[in-house]
């Protein structure tokens, strides 16, 4: 059972994705407490038709919490784990986690600080504040190399399917793990992503996971991002000062001990 | 019913575990171990992951102990109304929250006050609209 505390937080995040708000309205985006809220109205296309999906977001395509929760899940999906995988999510340890470490978060994890997606005619960029303080590159309308050298975001290509950014990446380390609980992976993992802005204000991103050598089947992941009209990119340099780490103990949990 | 829910969030991530930070809370932090702590501040860290401030606090002997203080990271705190001096040496301040579960000098600082009766928490000023 999810413990009081854990409930609240996820009351406290679903009531913060905020319904589109007329302009000047302010109001609360995840943890950030009276933020500017972005005004109602359509998704913003370019000069040139595309989809302007550009702007400080804050949200994720999945649960960081725990991957396999059916709400963070598309309907009638399930996260079938192999049996090493199970068993390895039996024994993880909080201190073990690479965020705990500062280290990358991979695909699809998300965190609670917001992030900003840049286009140019050949690449996208998504610019990360935490966690880590580091980016993404997705080369459009490209392929990939034949044999990529496993990195913590692998390499990522992207292209248009109507109005929905495509990304699909490859040549991914096995090192991060897909939540809190410590969901694992493989170097096969592959992921499809799928950025849709429903709106002016909101995103919707859907995350196919492909992993043969941790999962049983593909599964996708549903997750919506809002925009954050009143904010810009702060510095966030996890490994400064990162106090914690001596001081957690006990099996891998959600942020609120789910 | 909106306001109430956010009251009823804000006052609960103030007064609980911390949230949300690049680990779990609850691996870190007892929440049977109230702290509640009343002294003088005497070194501020303004990092991430997390901001900490230190506290001179009379134990039950009379004797002086410094405590560790863990706020959310500056980029939570800056959003939600801090500045880098909020808190800062030589300020007296009460400390509510919950200590680590080794049992150190160290705590996660769930709602601050000040003497003129002003509070900031966890994430940000507990009333932002202050």
């Amino acid at each position: 059972m999810m413990p009081r505390f854990g409930l609240l937080l996820l009351v406290c995040s679903l009531s913060a994705q905020q319904a589109p708000q007329p302009a000047g309205k302010t109001g609360n985006i995840g943890l950030y407490r009276n933020q500017k809220l972005a005004p109602g109205g359509p998704a913003p296309k370019l000069a040139d038709g595309t989809p302007d999906l550009s702007g400080v977001w804050l949200g994720g395509g999945a649960s960081d919490a725990d991957v396999s929760n059916p709400k963070g899940l598309k309907a009638g999906e399930q996260v079938v784990m192999l049996p090493w995988a199970e068993e390895i999510v039996k024994h993880r340890q909080s201190k073990e986690d690479p965020e705990a470490n500062c280290l990358p978060a991979g695909i699809p994890r998300g965190s609670p600080y917001p992030w900003r997606l840049v286009q140019t005619p050949t690449h996208y960029f998504i610019l990360y504040e935490g966690n880590i303080h580091s980016y993404r590159q997705i080369f459009m309308n490209a392929k990939h190399p034949d044999d990529p050298d496993p990195t913590w975001y692998g390499h990522s290509v992207g292209h248009w399917e109507g109005n929905t950014l495509v990304v699909d990446t490859v040549g991914f380390n096995d090192k991060f793990w897909f939540d809190y609980k410590g969901h694992p992976h493989t170097e096969k993992l592959h992921t499809i992503e799928r950025y849709t802005r429903t709106d002016l204000g909101h995103l919707s991103i859907e995350v196919t996971i492909d992993d043969p050598g941790a999962y049983a089947k593909p599964f996708t992941t549903v997750g919506k991002a809002t925009l954050m009209p009143g904010t810009e990119l702060l510095e966030y340099i996890c490994q400064e000062n990162n106090q914690d780490l001596p001081l957690l103990t006990g099996p891998a949990r959600g942020p609120g001990g789910q | 019913m909106r306001r109430l829910l956010l009251i009823a969030c804000a006052a609960a991530l103030a007064s609980g575990l911390p949230a949300l930070a690049h680990h779990s809370g609850a691996a870190e932090f007892d929440s049977n171990k109230k702290i509640n702590l009343t002294g003088v501040v005497t070194k501020v860290e303004w990092t991430n992951p997390h901001a900490h401030f230190y506290m001179d606090v009379k134990d039950a002997s009379g004797n002086v102990v410094n405590w560790n203080l863990e706020l959310a990271s500056p980029n939570v705190l800056i959003r939600n109304g801090w500045h880098r001096n909020s808190v800062k040496p030589g300020d007296t301040v009460s400390v509510t929250g919950a200590q680590a579960k080794d049992s150190s000098n160290y705590g996660s600082a769930g709602v601050i006050i000040f003497p003129d009766g002003h509070k900031l928490s966890f994430l940000g000023a507990e009333d932002p609209a202050k």
